[in-house]
């Protein structure tokens, strides 16, 4: 959650407010703040942590592991209208990938406000596909309009 | 408890530890703007 933080200022520069949750109490949240994150990241973590001693956020979204008693290494990525629109569960052992939250939060904000369609591997200054070039006009010609290399 | 693409992310309350207090927030209290939600296995561990 410490590379989170780097990156707060990045989600909140793109409106969105960050919340992470895990089985912890508040207290040890703010052990960890205080002895670790805050020595990581200037300022630590500045987002809310969120305690779920029982799991019972973790199961609602379906990522509570009653064997281990843990919420999942995941992310959910919720609209302004209370839609989740992207998520992603990750085996614990596994780190997860920042810029690709913030990518797809990106992507994601593109679409609500163009109706572009995002290809693959999409970031901010790459070509998208327009409205004007939806399936039906572009079947069979995505080839002239979108190359593989745009995907990295 | 299953949650897919396009349902609306069910409400929750919940003690958070923010900026050196204990507070209570509830999910619905962020509506409008995008909510990025991190569940993680536990406190001392790496993203």
């Amino acid at each position: 959650m410490a590379a989170v933080a780097v990156k707060y200022p990045a989600f909140q520069e793109l409106g969105a407010e960050v919340l992470a949750v895990s089985v912890d109490s508040v207290n040890t949240h703010q052990e960890w703040q205080e002895r670790e994150l805050s020595r990581m990241v200037k300022g630590g973590a500045r987002y809310p942590m969120i305690s779920d001693p029982e799991g019972k956020i973790g199961r609602l979204f379906g990522v509570y592991d009653a064997k281990t008693g843990l919420d999942l290494r995941s992310h959910f990525l919720i609209d302004p209208q209370g839609i989740v629109q992207a998520m992603e569960i990750v085996s614990a052992p596994i780190g997860r990938n920042i810029s690709e939250v913030l990518r797809q939060l990106r992507a994601l904000q593109r679409y609500a406000a163009t109706g572009d369609y995002i290809p693959c591997g999409w970031e901010p200054g790459k070509p998208t596909l327009t409205k004007s070039s939806d399936a039906s006009s572009t079947s069979g010609k995505v080839w002239e309009i979108w190359k593989p290399r745009n995907a990295f | 408890m299953e949650i897919r693409i396009g349902d609306e992310a069910p409400d929750f309350e919940g003690q958070a530890y923010h900026q050196g207090k204990i507070k209570t927030l509830r999910l619905s209290q962020y509506r409008k703007k995008w909510i990025v939600l991190f569940f993680y296995p536990g406190d001392f561990t790496y993203v």
